[in-house]
């Protein structure tokens, strides 16, 4: 049994959803007063609510011993299965790359995505803080993004621009929508998806680690998010550390944190990485900076370079998914396919 | 900055978010609430073609980079920008650091209005002849940059050039070259937080050098018809939010076309614009001109 068939009032099942109890699981897990805080409403009515859940839960448990009667908040693998089929991906506004991709940017997962100046990263990244915030009616996840920039590239007027990108295409798709649905239609401006993107300028990596320290609060006070972008995770460890072990530590560290913060909070993890060159056996040659046991702490990794004029993204290593290649484009409107890739251009987002 | 501080800032991070005091808890920004800002702060060139070519101006709060080969006009274009600050919206002063020896003083005249020759009182010039040089020159601007005194506040720092610092004392080993890196990143970052925390624009130019064949990742363009990147290598490049690239060709009569090329900018595609260099100053050439 699923949130979405839970016999309970409508709006609560909306509002459940909404605030990021995704399982049953998860639901379970909660505590009335905490649950009642969540969806505002009275403790009283969360406590009926959590009554149903635990009914359900042991319902299903009839059939077969469940594993979270054994193991607080465990699932079984088919369960997790189902919950990731049941998934939304994130858009990367390029239907080639969220090909290789999988169909797009996974919630619960981090994803390094690494480049050449110039390629193309932050850009990317703006998008996916856009895309996440598409409506649900709409195809999208209609969450909010958390924006951590260190090194200045967020610049709001591009934001704006690819928002407003973002919202003709959406229109361009979605013709028949656009005048039946008025509700849908006022959250349609580039002024409130600005708005739903909480930035976070930093200057220092005190301040980096400081950030992501404090993101385990204010996720719990912002069920909403569905993507935290670090943009980048490397420019302020490149200075000033001279133990390179210090640096690896303190790195797996944060890696681990923003695995558990996109497992418990269900939300796509993005970090951005530089490119860097090796020295190995007499030659440089250009690789992802911060070493090779950094390489172990995301769960995807997606590479963009150039090749020749065009942009390309590889995809380099998931559990999932075969190394793969796509071309990309960066238009006026944001990131796209590329106008010269043998696929369909047509494709509804 | 030594690596024993981040055990000890989280700690405390996490001790402040329980007590009231939000000074040290991080607080979001909204960028909608930004917007204007960015918009009103930008710095003109003086020049509405050049202008169009970066849509208004150099961005506040982001480093940009003007590469090109010597007499690509980098140094005229920095001279340009320091005395445009005063007259521009931002009614601003201007931090020159340079490290090319010795400063155009005359050019600066030059390029000074006649009836304006306050302009230069504006342009507050420091020499700067290491790496180690800039930084602790960084950081003394950082209190100039706080409280200004009876200046306007500087809100334009230039730095002509990041490469003839590190002309010397450096090897190609890869000891050397990391020790190189490390430097770009801490005058990148100071550059950064001084654009961040007081809106500056800040400038950097750069030397070019020849491609090395074999050598992938740098911006790379002809310019009097040899094949160049951006001195400092790829390091370098990660330190910059927006790169532009000067380059020439001669076109046999004698006479140098002059382009100014967008090579990655976050908010810009990548588009190029004709420009000269006057007597009065660097103008761009409308392209139906042509």
């Amino acid at each position: 049994m699923e949130i979405a068939d839970l016999p309970i009032a409508t709006s609560h099942r909306a509002n459940l959803l909404a605030a990021g109890y995704s399982s049953l699981a998860a639901l379970s897990a909660a505590s009335p007063p905490r649950l009642a805080r969540d969806l505002s409403i009275e403790v009283h009515e969360a406590e009926e609510i959590l009554k149903v859940a635990v009914g359900a839960n042991k319902s299903k448990g009839a059939d077969g011993p469940s594993t979270s009667s054994v193991l607080k908040g465990a699932q079984n693998a088919w369960d997790m299965l189902s919950d990731e089929q049941s998934r939304r991906h994130i858009n990367t506004g390029s239907a080639d790359l969220n090909n290789i991709l999988g169909g797009g940017i996974h919630c619960k997962e981090v994803t390094e995505i690494g480049g050449v100046p110039g390629v193309g990263k932050t850009q990317l990244g703006i998008q996916l803080a856009i895309n996440v915030q598409i409506p649900v009616e709409y195809g999208g996840l209609g969450g909010k993004a958390v924006y951590i920039d260190t090194e200045g590239s967020f610049m709001v007027e591009r934001v704006y621009q690819i928002a407003e990108g973002c919202i003709s295409d959406i229109l361009e798709y979605f013709p028949h929508c656009h005048d039946k649905a008025p509700a849908g239609q006022e959250k349609l401006k580039p002024e409130s998806f600005l708005a739903d993107i909480y930035y976070f300028r930093i200057c220092s990596y005190t301040e980096q680690i400081a950030v992501i320290n404090y993101l385990e609060k204010f996720l719990g006070e912002h069920k909403d998010v569905r993507i935290v972008i670090i943009d980048s995770v490397t420019f302020h460890f490149r200075q000033d550390f001279d133990d390179m072990a210090l640096r690896t530590r303190v790195l797996s560290g944060l890696s681990l944190k923003l695995m558990k913060l996109s497992k418990a909070y269900n939300l796509a993890v993005v970090l951005l990485n530089q490119v860097t060159t090796k020295f190995t056996e007499g030659s440089f040659q250009l690789t992802l900076a911060l070493g090779d046991s950094w390489s172990h702490s995301c769960t995807n990794r997606l590479i963009l370079y150039w090749n020749g004029n065009e942009r390309y993204g590889y995809l380099d290593k998931s559990p999932s998914l075969p190394v793969a290649s796509a071309p990309y484009a960066v238009t006026i409107k944001g990131v796209r396919d590329a106008v010269n890739s043998n696929s369909k251009r047509v494709r509804v987002m | 900055m030594r690596p024993a501080a981040p055990a000890r800032h989280p700690s405390a991070a996490a001790s402040s978010s329980s007590s009231t005091n939000s000074q040290q808890e991080p607080r979001p920004e909204n960028p909608l609430l930004l917007l204007p800002s960015s918009r009103a702060g930008k710095l003109s060139l003086g020049c509405p073609v050049l202008d169009r070519l970066l849509s208004g101006g150099l961005p506040p709060a982001s480093v940009t980079e003007i590469a090109g080969e010597s007499a690509s006009g980098k140094t005229q274009l920095c001279l340009q920008l320091a005395l445009l600050a005063p007259l521009s919206p931002l009614s601003a002063s201007c931090l020159f650091l340079h490290s090319d020896l010795p400063f155009p003083l005359r050019r600066l005249r030059g390029l000074a209005p006649k009836s304006r020759p306050d302009l230069l009182d504006h342009v507050l010039v420091a020499a700067a002849h290491s790496p180690s040089d800039l930084i602790s020159l960084l950081s003394r601007a950082q209190r100039l940059l706080a409280h200004p005194g009876r200046l306007p506040p500087v809100r334009l720092i230039l730095v002509d050039s990041i490469a003839s610092l590190f002309r010397a004392d450096f090897d190609a080993s890869p000891a050397d070259l990391k020790r190189r890196s490390a430097l770009f990143f801490r005058i990148s970052a100071k550059l950064k937080e001084l654009a961040h925390r007081h809106r500056c624009v800040v400038v950097v130019t750069n030397q070019v050098v020849d491609v090395v064949e074999g050598e992938a990742g740098n911006t790379v363009a002809w310019s009097s018809g040899r094949r160049v990147s951006p001195a400092l290598g790829i390091a370098w490049a990660n330190c910059v939010n927006t790169r532009l690239f000067l380059t020439r060709d001669a076109d046999g009569r004698g006479c140098a076309r002059r382009r100014m090329n967008v090579a990655f900018a976050p908010h810009l595609p990548e588009r190029a614009c004709e420009f000269v260099i006057r007597r009065d100053g660097v103008f761009g050439v409308e392209p139906s001109g042509r």
